[in-house]
C-alpha cells in the first residue's frame, strides 16, 4: 500500500503528513485540511501577526482583559496544568527572556544578571488572570507564548482531521513533534527515529508507534558558545538561566500536546526519569555526556 | 515491493560520475568531475538528472570549446523542478535553483563557477518513517553543491583546473580535474586530455556503517573535427576507476563490489542545415561497466530557430541498459548468497527508457536570454532493445521543467 507524502512549510520549519490507505487524490484532500488547519493555528497564534490572540493579549498587559474564545481558554488551561505539574518550569510566560538571551546576536553575548532578573521581573504564570471567558496580563511587558504548545496541538489536530476524512494509516511531523495514526498499512508500527543531539545527520535510537506521539526537546537548535561553554537556549523560567541536564529528552505520550511538554519540562529536570516514570510515559533522554537513558526493558 | 520502492532510476545511467560525461555534453571535450552525482545514496540521481540537465547542450554556454578566452563574462540563474512517481512506491520531489558565473579575468584567463542547491523530499523510505528532533530534521533533504574552474589560453592550446565539492546529510564529495586542450593552426580540430579525482566520504543516516569513503579516477582523451562551416563530430572516451564503499545502506542485503571501473565511449554530431536555419544534434554513448551495467544512449535533437530571437528544440534520448552482474529479480532476497555482491536497485536492473523534451528560448536585448524546458522519462524493462529487460518492474516515470534566465555582460 502506498503511504503518500505530502511536505509543506509553516511557522518557519518544515512538516510532512505521511497518509496511506487511501488513493492519493483523496489523501490530498485530506491533507489539504490539515495543512489548512496548521496555518490557522500559526496565524491564530503567532507572535509577529498584528491581528492574532497572542497579540492581542500581549498588547493589552498591564491594561483590560482580552476575551477569548474556547479553543484558546482550553489551550491556557491546558498551559496552567503544566506550571502546576511541572511546579513553575514550564511558564507560557517565559518568552520574555529573549529579550535578555538573544540567541541570534552576533558576536554571541551572555546576559548580565541585572538584563535577566529584569526580564524575570515580567514572568509568572501565576500572576496571570485567567476568567471564565478571557485573560489579562496584569503587568505591561508581560507576554504569552503559545510557542511551547502550538505545534503539538496543531500536530493532534492535524491527525485528527485526516482520522475525519478517513485516514486510518498516517504520520504527522510538524518540525519533529510527531502524532501517530493505525501504525503503518502493512501491520507494522511506525518507525520513528531519534536525532543525535551532537552528530548532525544521525540517529541515537528508535521507537515505535502505532497510535501516539513522539515529541523531542534539545538544546542543540539554538545556543551561543562564549569563551568555550555552551548557553542552550533551554532557559529555566524559575531563575532565567540555561540548564544543562539533558542534551535532549524525546518522550511518547497519547497526544503531541502532551508529549511535547513532558519533553520540555524533562528537560529542565535533573530528576526527569522520575518525573516522566511518574507520569507513565516511555521516553529516550541523552544526558549531558551522550549517554541514552531509557525506562528500564526498553532497548 | 521491495523492487518497487528501490527508488528512481538513474535516468541518465551514462552521467552517472563519469567525468567527460558533463562536460562533454557541455560542448566541452574536457572532462569536469562535476558536483552532482551522488553514488550511493537513496535519492537518485535526482542530482545525476540535475547534471544531466545543466549539461545539456546549449543549456549552459559552451564556454571551455573557446580556444580563445572569452571576452564577456556571463551570469545565469536557473531553476530545476523535478518528480518521480511509480505505481505503489513513493514519490520524490527535487527543487534546485541554481546560479552559474563566467568572467573573464584578463585576455587569456577566465574563471567560471557555479553553486547548487537543493531541496529534496519525499525520497524513497529512510530506514525510519520519519525523525524527531528539536529542529525538525529529516523532512526535507538539502544538498549544496559548488565548483569552480580556471582556464588560461594560450596560442595553440589552453589549460584548466577546476575543483567541485557536495554536500548533503549523509554524503560529501570533494572532486579536482586538470584539462589540457590543444587545437591545430587552422582551428579544425581540437585534441583534448583530462584527468581528476574524487573522494566520497559515507555516512548514512541509519546507522549502519559509519565513516565510508570511496575514491575514484577519471581519465579522458577526446577530438572535436570541425567538418566544414556547418557540421562538426566529437568523439571522447573517458576511463573512470574507482574504489571504496559503493553499496547502498538503504536498501536491505545491498552489498556491492568495492571497486568499479567504466569505459564510456561518446560520439556527437551537429549538423546547421542552412535552408530551415536549424541545427540537427545526434550523439551516441557507449559505456562498459566493470558491474554488468553495459549500456547505449542515442540522443536527438533539433535546435530549429524562429522569428523575433525564438528557438524551439524538440528531443528524444533512449537509453537501454543491462543489467549489473549482481542484479537480482524480485522478491528481495532471491539470490542472496553470503559473501557474495547482491542488489535489487532498479537502477542496476535491465531496462529501456525514453525521455522526450522541448525547450523554448528566446533572446533579448542588451545580453539577456530565456529559456524554459520540459522533459518526460519513462522506463519500462520491456523497453529494453532485444526484450530482455529485468522481469517483476513496475514502470518508472519521472518529469522535470527547467527555467533559466541569463546575462552576457
Amino acid at each position: 500500500m502506498t503511504i503518500h507524502r505530502f511536505p509543506f512549510r509553516a511557522m518557519a520549519a518544515e512538516h510532512e503528513l505521511q497518509v496511506a490507505g487511501l488513493d492519493r487524490a483523496s489523501a490530498a484532500r485530506a491533507a489539504a485540511a490539515a495543512i489548512a488547519d496548521v496555518h490557522r493555528i500559526e496565524a491564530k497564534y503567532s507572535r509577529y501577526t498584528p491581528d492574532s490572540v497572542t497579540t492581542a493579549i500581549n498588547r493589552a498587559a498591564g491594561r483590560a482583559a482580552v476575551p477569548v474564545d474556547d479553543e484558546t481558554l482550553a489551550l491556557l488551561r491546558y498551559a496552567d496544568q503544566c506550571w502546576r505539574i511541572s511546579d513553575g518550569a514550564f511558564d507560557v510566560t517565559s518568552g520574555v527572556l529573549r529579550r535578555a538571551w538573544r540567541f541570534g546576536a552576533k558576536p554571541p553575548r551572555v546576559p548580565t544578571v541585572a538584563e535577566v532578573d529584569a526580564a524575570r521581573a515580567l514572568i509568572g504564570w501565576n500572576r496571570v488572570e485567567l476568567g471564565a471567558h478571557d485573560v489579562r496580563l496584569p503587568t505591561a511587558g508581560m507576554e504569552i507564548d503559545f510557542g511551547g504548545i502550538g505545534k503539538e496541538y496543531a500536530a493532534d489536530r492535524a491527525a485528527t482531521l485526516l482520522a475525519s476524512h478517513g485516514v486510518a494509516h498516517a504520520l504527522v511531523n510538524l518540525g519533529g513533534d510527531v502524532r501517530a495514526l493505525g501504525g503503518q498499512p502493512d501491520g507494522r508500527p511506525w518507525r520513528i527515529g531519534i536525532v543525535h543531539p551532537r552528530k548532525p545527520g544521525a540517529v541515537i535510537g528508535e521507537l515505535d508507534v502505532v497510535d501516539g506521539a513522539i515529541a523531542t526537546s534539545g538544546d542543540y537548535q539554538r545556543f551561543i558558545e562564549v569563551d568555550g561553554a555552551r548557553y542552550a537556549h533551554i532557559l529555566d523560567p524559575r531563575t532565567g538561566w540555561p540548564v544543562a541536564h539533558w542534551q535532549s529528552a524525546s518522550v511518547v505520550a497519547p497526544v503531541c500536546t502532551l508529549a511535547g511538554s513532558l519533553a520540555t519540562i524533562a528537560m529542565l529536570r535533573r530528576d526527569a526519569p522520575a518525573f516522566l516514570d511518574a507520569q507513565r510515559v516511555t521516553y529516550l533522554l541523552v544526558d549531558e555526556k551522550g549517554r541514552r537513558v531509557a525506562p528500564a526493558g526498553l532497548s | 515491493m521491495a523492487a518497487t520502492d528501490a527508488g528512481a532510476a538513474e535516468a541518465s545511467q551514462p552521467h552517472h560520475r563519469a567525468p567527460g560525461d558533463a562536460g562533454a555534453d557541455r560542448g566541452d571535450a574536457v572532462p569536469r568531475t562535476t558536483a552532482a552525482a551522488s553514488g550511493a545514496r537513496r535519492g537518485p540521481d535526482a542530482a545525476t538528472l540535475l547534471a544531466a540537465a545543466l549539461a545539456l547542450p546549449g543549456v549552459m554556454p559552451a564556454a571551455a570549446l573557446a580556444q580563445t578566452a572569452p571576452d564577456q563574462g556571463i551570469v545565469a540563474m536557473r531553476y530545476f523542478d523535478y518528480r518521480d512517481w511509480q505505481p505503489g512506491a513513493e514519490r520524490m520531489n527535487v527543487h534546485s535553483p541554481s546560479l552559474y558565473l563566467l568572467k573573464p579575468l584578463s585576455d587569456s584567463l577566465s574563471f567560471e563557477g557555479s553553486v547548487v542547491y537543493d531541496a529534496m523530499s519525499g525520497a524513497s523510505p529512510l530506514y525510519h518513517n520519519t525523525l524527531s528532533g528539536a529542529s525538525g530534521v529529516g523532512i526535507t533533504e538539502y544538498r549544496t553543491a559548488g565548483d569552480a574552474r580556471i582556464t588560461k589560453y594560450y596560442d595553440r592550446f589552453a589549460v584548466g583546473g577546476g575543483v567541485a565539492y557536495s554536500s548533503e546529510r549523509d554524503y560529501l564529495s570533494r572532486a579536482w580535474s586538470v584539462d589540457l586542450r590543444t587545437w591545430t593552426a587552422d582551428k579544425n580540430r581540437t585534441w583534448a586530455f583530462g584527468v581528476g579525482g574524487a573522494r566520497d566520504n559515507i555516512n548514512p543516516v541509519n546507522g549502519i556503517t559509519q565513516g565510508r569513503h570511496r575514491e575514484t579516477y577519471d581519465l579522458l582523451v577526446g577530438v572535436t573535427q570541425n567538418i566544414n562551416a556547418n557540421a562538426v563530430v566529437q568523439s571522447n572516451v573517458t576511463y573512470t576507476d574507482g574504489r571504496g564503499y559503493y553499496d547502498d545502506p538503504y536498501k536491505p542485503f545491498d552489498r556491492r563490489p568495492d571497486t568499479r571501473r567504466v569505459w564510456a565511449w561518446l560520439t556527437r554530431y551537429n549538423q546547421y542545415v542552412p535552408s530551415a536555419d536549424a541545427t540537427l544534434r545526434l550523439s551516441y554513448r557507449l559505456l562498459l561497466d566493470s558491474w554488468g551495467a553495459n549500456s547505449s544512449t542515442i540522443d536527438a535533437e533539433w535546435v530549429q530557430a524562429l522569428p523575433h530571437g525564438f528557438t524551439v528544440t524538440p528531443g528524444l534520448r533512449y537509453i537501454t541498459q543491462q543489467h549489473a552482474d549482481f542484479y537480482r529479480d524480485p522478491p528481495l532476497g532471491n539470490g542472496l548468497r553470503p559473501g557474495q555482491p547482491y542488489t535489487a536497485d532498479t537502477r542496476l536492473s535491465a531496462f529501456g527508457a525514453f525521455t522526450p523534451s522541448v525547450r523554448l528560448g528566446k533572446q533579448f536585448a542588451d545580453g539577456w536570454s530565456a529559456d524554459i524546458a520540459m522533459s518526460v522519462y519513462r522506463q519500462k524493462s520491456s523497453w529494453h532493445l532485444g526484450g530482455e529487460g529485468s522481469p517483476g518492474l513496475l514502470e518508472f516515470s519521472a518529469r522535470w521543467f527547467e527555467l533559466g534566465v541569463q546575462k552576457t555582460f
